[in-house]
């Protein structure tokens, strides 16, 4: 990312009298584009979702990325900032312009393992307690949806454990307790 | 000076929920808080990997029990909107109502901890004893007191009968005429005043600044508030923001005293202005699946709450980010709770009405 650029439009917003919402990521697989009209909800596939698959959804098919979003609200008025990184990219803290920042970067950092350098306030890692250390890290998610297809394959036997859009339709069909 | 850490929580008389601040105290000063979440946390945005969208909504309702009407809206709403939903009018009229109603009960309950944490339990019971007369109209509405699982995408899973509305406004009228009472004492005994006014003031610079919502940054005289933007039908709602000038802990407990009044009155508006007569469609069943993205804002009684939803066409969500209000307001606790007396720390704390579980979720 162009860190000048975006520190720049985040003060531009900060001095435009924006406030911080959100800060968000999320965890980017490059699993396989989505197989649309392959449900299995039970809907026959004229039903499944319509429209193209989005630009964001075509960019995944690539390499492990975090996508970060900033959003911004002034009274109605939404800003959004949308970054893609890589796994161990550095991205810079926006805390100088919103000292609010400092809670979603630590979490940023603790729970999806983001290097987010020249935090306000750094909590040093003890902002949450999780079993998993990052539960939203890649190798997090991935093991989980791997121990997921693995539970579901058992499940329901050799013969149903075929087909593409098993890795990514098969976290649904877990069996709950 | 000598500093002296204290810590606060996470078991704390006036706490109803875990939360750790670190003091360190100047004598009885406090200059500086280091904050310790994550006590509660329960990792229920991980759950969208195996819960379906459609069930996803009950699990979200289950991330505060304060909130929990307004956050199974909040879930439905930015699914119906990626899907392009079209929600039958009755059901958005019954969502706005039960919302208010969430709102008074909320705002009843807190005022209650408030008095408990400065003492007075007599006012504390007062306060829980009408916020049970809220709990009662949410069973017999909606089946549930706590959770009430009466939304669902699309549409509402019951509906309340004309007749029945107009006996809900009339004990919510009832209970204004008794609630004026309790809002008296709270307004004007002198021992309220001198343990809450110019105690903890944020002022409104300062409340911008740390980027404060709801009731808090109302108290301080920001008129913010995300009804104001006309969704969810508040468009056609008349309201005014209730904004205080003062910023203290006071103001605070001023400006959610008026809310209830003001919440009892939206409701009068809304059951006046709904479409009337049985039988009304009250879902739209929603066809296929889920893919795209949306933020949704909503108006909670401690602030704005914004749930990011991204979906990629599968039965499960790709992502599912609730941005509660407390967890907005954190800084501004951390502000105010610098420089304060160690003694005025709980008070601070409860009056930026702290939910703990939707911070963490």
């Amino acid at each position: 990312m162009d860190k000048p650029a975006f520190l720049a439009r985040v003060e531009e917003l900060h001095a435009g009298g924006y406030r911080l919402a959100l800060i968000n990521a999320t965890t980017v697989m490059p699993a396989a584009p989505v197989a649309h009209g392959a449900s299995t909800h039970g809907a026959p596939a004229t039903e499944a979702a319509p429209g193209p698959v989005p630009a964001d959804a075509q960019a995944s098919a690539g390499e492990d990325m975090f996508e970060l979003t900033w959003a911004f609200a002034r009274d109605a008025e939404f800003e959004t900032i949308r970054e893609r990184i890589a796994t161990g990219d550095e991205i810079p803290s926006i805390s100088g312009s919103f000292g609010a920042a400092f809670l979603y970067e630590n979490e940023l950092r603790e729970l999806f393992g983001i290097n987010v350098t020249g935090i306000n306030v750094d909590l040093r890692g003890a902002m949450y307690k999780t079993n998993t250390r990052v539960p939203f890290s890649h190798r997090a998610v991935r093991a989980r949806l791997e121990a997921a297809t693995a539970a579901s394959a058992a499940a329901a036997g050799g013969s149903a454990s075929a087909g593409t859009g098993a890795t990514t339709e098969a976290p649904a069909s877990v069996k709950r307790p | 000076m000598k500093r002296t850490l204290v810590p606060m929580g996470p078991q704390h008389p006036v706490l109803p929920e875990p939360i750790v601040l670190d003091l360190i105290l100047e004598d009885e000063k406090v200059v500086d808080a280091i904050p310790t979440i994550g006590y509660i946390h329960r990792g229920l945005e991980m759950m969208v990997e195996k819960v379906e969208y459609t069930e996803m909504g009950f699990v979200v309702e289950r991330i505060c029990g304060i909130c929990s009407f307004m956050h199974g809206m909040g879930y439905c709403v930015s699914l119906e909107s990626i899907m392009n939903i079209e929600v039958p009018e009755r059901a958005r009229w019954l969502r706005l109502i039960w919302a208010e109603i969430s709102r008074i009960q909320s705002h009843l309950l807190w005022l209650g901890l408030g008095a408990d944490a400065f003492g007075f339990e007599n006012l504390f019971m007062h306060c829980w004893r009408m916020r049970e007369q809220i709990l009662d109209i949410f069973e017999k509405t909606t089946g549930g007191r706590i959770i009430h699982s009466v939304n669902k995408i699309g549409g509402v899973r019951r509906d309340i009968s004309d007749t029945e509305l107009v006996a809900i406004l009339t004990e919510l009228r009832a209970l204004g005429e008794t609630f004026k009472g309790a809002a008296t004492v709270f307004g004007t005994d002198a021992s309220i005043r001198h343990r809450l006014g110019g105690v903890g003031i944020l002022g409104r610079e300062d409340a911008i600044a740390v980027d404060a919502v709801g009731p808090m940054a109302r108290a301080s005289g920001i008129r913010t508030d995300t009804r104001l933007a006309g969704a969810n039908l508040y468009d056609q709602i008349d309201f005014e923001p209730v904004v205080e000038t003062a910023g203290d802990c006071l103001a605070r407990v001023v400006v959610r005293m008026r809310e209830i009044d003001q919440s009892i009155d939206i409701v009068r508006q809304a059951i006046e202005k709904m479409p009337k007569g049985e039988g009304q469609p009250l879902e739209t069943r929603p066809r296929g699946l889920p893919n795209g993205e949306v933020f949704t804002r909503l108006e909670q009684p401690r602030g704005e709450v914004l749930y990011y939803v991204k979906a990629n066409g599968t039965k499960n969500l790709e992502r599912f980010r609730a941005r509660t209000p407390t967890f907005a307001n954190i800084p501004a606790m951390i502000k105010l709770v610098k420089g304060c007396e160690l003694a005025d720390v709980p008070n601070i704390i409860l009056t930026i009405d702290p939910c703990i579980s939707c911070t963490e979720r």
